[in-house]
């Protein structure tokens, strides 16, 4: 066992973010004075694309950004760890005055960063690339003020695997009660076309009652008024109670070696998805006798809402204390509009134009438009659900009551009581007013 | 002269032990100050509004971090989950460990350069690695021995176990080196005396060499206590694949987590309240151990 060091070492590592010097010799600068900026400047971005095999690569891209433009240099690295570590790496650098200018930000953490302090107020810069992008724009905005720029969206789809929902006999499923009785239908055949993934409940459950038409979190007056658990709401937590009794829906995690191994033995032959799975959800199944045969379509309609939601999605945030604001936005604006490029990462580029679908994307999904088909979905993105500082809280706790209920030890019910508790707990010990 | 001299070297010894003083106070001792200092602040928003005025303020919060450290069950939960941890793990490491290394000093093997070396290996592979392979020996889907099971290993009332295999065959060859080291510095006279009174091997095992290596085993049972309150890497891998293990399973994820955000109320001063607590709470545990130890002697 390690010895009295590591545990010193450990608080070390926690100590050391917590940097004495708050105030001192503010960093920030306007970005008009930055505009000012002579000569060649240089701009680093941190970002976390997957970089995979077959996609352009950041590096790649940017490299055509520094051979067209001389005066902003761009270096971009990859971050390699978890999103969520991210954060704390990121307000250390603040702090120490060495944080990248530009900083890839889910849009779930947009509000957080902006409390903590991490980013850049650039409404200004903002506006002037406002029109080349979609909804996706008031994403990376907090209470009226812009921090950066969209980069992909993730509203949530329904896929599934077309040869074998003919063979069973089950159409594509338009509302949510036909989506729970043709479950039941595949589950009595051995065959899932749904996953309650507990690693997921953050993003998917929030997202899905965003669908049914709930706003979890709003303002009333100058508080915050949380409603994690409303009727609408509701409607999600009874389709899986009813899911998860009937057991007609698989219970792996997302991010698990169960999950990749259901899918590649066909027995999980349907599943709600995030857009931005589609780049790579059917990448197991290539050289399987499964290839090609699935296909996207848009999610079921929770309780008769005609939305879909946010499922993930992120943006391309200004850092506080970058000085080259309106440098680091020319570029940002340039890159999350090379959607080519950005499409064959994955992603599903938040910037207004025909996005062609991938030639990888075409090969797994039968030559279907999936862009097309994912487009459409963008534009039913609910539009007004928001997240609250201090959502990652949320998200833990939402896990933990997931995975309860997958085992049933405990009701869907309970995850959005807890979404609720934890909300409100998160915004009071951050210091901001609440409404409870 | 001669206080000339004395002076050189003690000059001489200053400047050797400079760059590690220097090393010992940025790494070891600042951080100590940072976070004990940290641990009396919190990070709160501050301008009003829903999103507070876009920045966070530090403010002196007296004992308010510690107060909510104390009473918040969860921490104690933690505690108690690696006291249990440390309670049936550490005793069955340090006697396999103690085994190891008498039979390898026993000069009943042959090669025992080859069998100490094997022994120690899995400390030689890095925690994290380890604890992935485990994990992946873990999962049903994917083990040779997992899925023939009539219960899970990464259920919540089986994991503590499996966790304390993974510990266990991490750590009991480093436990074996300490025993060894121990024992090899008996002299060997003691034996030769031994065998020339008529001592058996069992004897000179019992008789002599166990008690001899007492100190080794105090110092493996403390470092094992203040590792077990530390315990991290084994349940913060686990936890990718156990989805239902809370982020303050063990005290030292809670830290970390409280740091990263995952847990409420989050930052540098809630977290190092958390780990000071931590220390206390290893020191007084090493503490009780070396009174009962002293008083058993």
């Amino acid at each position: 066992m390690a010895s009295v060091a590591a545990i010193v070492a450990g608080t070390l590592v926690l100590g050391a973010c917590g940097s004495p010097s708050e105030g001192s010799g503010s960093p920030s600068q306007s970005s008009s004075q930055s505009a000012a900026a002579s000569g060649p400047v240089t701009i680093k971005y941190l970002h976390r694309l997957p970089d995979g095999e077959g996609m352009t690569k950041v590096a790649d891209i940017v490299k055509k950004w520094n051979s067209e433009h001389p005066d902003i240099k761009v270096e971009t690295t990859k971050f390699p760890g978890e999103a969520k570590e991210l954060m704390p790496k990121l307000e250390a650098d603040v702090k120490a005055g060495t944080a990248p200018c530009l900083v890839q930000a889910g849009y779930a953490e947009v509000p957080d960063m902006y409390v903590k302090g991490l980013v850049e107020d650039v409404t200004g810069e903002a506006e002037k690339y406002k029109d080349h992008f979609s909804g996706a724009y008031g994403q990376m905005s907090v209470g009226g003020k812009v921090v950066g720029l969209p980069q992909d969206t993730g509203p949530l789809v329904y896929v599934y695997n077309e040869t074998e929902f003919k063979k069973l006999g089950i159409e594509v499923p338009k509302t949510s009660d036909e989506l729970l009785a043709a479950a039941k239908k595949a589950a009595a055949k051995g065959k899932y076309i749904l996953g309650f993934e507990p690693d997921e409940t953050q993003s998917m459950l929030s997202a899905q009652s965003a669908a049914a038409g709930a706003v979890w979190y709003s303002a009333e007056g100058d508080k915050w008024k949380v409603d994690a658990n409303g009727d609408k709401t509701k409607v999600v937590a009874d389709f899986w109670q009813q899911a998860l009794d009937d057991k007609s829906a698989l219970t792996d995690p997302r991010w698990s070696d169960a999950y990749t191994k259901d899918l590649v033995s066909g027995k999980l032959i349907g599943n709600i998805a995030a857009a931005w799975e589609t780049g790579f959800v059917l990448d197991p199944l290539d050289k399987t006798p499964y290839a090609g045969q699935w296909r996207v379509a848009q999610l079921p309609s929770f309780g008769g809402s005609d939305l879909t939601g946010p499922d993930g999605g992120s943006g391309v945030a200004v850092v506080k204390g970058c000085k080259y604001a309106a440098q680091a936005m020319q570029f940002n604006d340039w890159f999350n509009t090379q959607v080519k490029d950005l499409a064959s990462q994955g992603l599903v580029p938040a910037a207004k134009s025909q996005v062609t679908t991938p030639e990888k994307m075409k090969k797994q999904f039968g030559g279907q438009d999936v862009m097309a088909e994912l487009a459409k979905a963008n534009e039913k993105l609910a539009p007004e659900f928001g997240y609250i500082p201090g959502f990652a809280v949320v998200g833990s706790k939402m896990g933990e009551k997931a995975a309860d209920a997958a085992a049933g030890k405990a009701k869907v019910a309970d995850i959005f009581q807890t979404a609720q508790d934890t909300s409100v707990k998160a915004l009071k010990d951050a210091g901001l007013p609440v409404n409870e | 002269m001669a206080s000339r001299k004395a002076r050189h070297e003690a000059l001489t010894g200053w400047l050797f032990a400079l760059p590690f003083t220097v090393v010992f106070i940025i790494v070891f001792v600042a951080p100590i100050i940072e976070s004990v200092r940290a641990a009396f602040h919190k990070q709160v928003a501050e301008g009003g509004g829903l999103f507070g005025g876009g920045r966070m303020v530090e403010k002196f919060v007296g004992l308010q971090n510690f107060q909510e450290v104390c009473t918040n069950p969860a921490f104690w939960h933690g505690i108690g989950r690696v006291m249990l941890f440390g309670v049936f793990q550490i005793p069955i490491m340090i006697l396999a460990a103690l085994f190891l290394a008498l039979v390898i000093d026993s000069y009943l093997v042959r090669h025992p350069g080859f069998w100490r070396l094997s022994y120690f290996l899995p400390y030689a592979i890095p925690g994290l690695v380890a604890a992935i392979m485990w994990t992946y020996l873990y999962l049903p889907e994917i083990s040779p021995f997992a899925g023939h099971l009539s219960f899970s290993l990464l259920s919540s009332h089986v994991i503590l176990g499996s966790m304390a295999n993974m510990t266990t065959w991490t750590f009991t060859g480093y436990n074996m080196l300490i025993f060894l080291a121990a024992l090899q510095a008996v002299p060997s006279e003691l034996y030769e005396a031994a065998r020339i009174d008529g001592a058996s091997g069992w004897q000179i095992m019992t008789k002599i060499k166990i008690p001899m290596v007492r100190g080794a085993a105090l110092l493996a049972v403390l470092l094992s206590i203040i590792g077990t309150v530390q315990l991290f890497n084994e349940p913060t891998v686990l936890a990718t694949v156990a989805t239902w293990m809370p982020r303050d399973y063990t005290p030292m994820m809670m830290a970390y987590n409280t740091m990263n955000g995952n847990i409420s109320p989050s930052g540098a001063g809630p977290a190092s309240a958390v780990s000071i607590m931590m220390a206390l709470v290893a020191g007084v545990l090493a503490m009780i151990y070396a009174l009962v130890q002293r008083k058993a002697d």
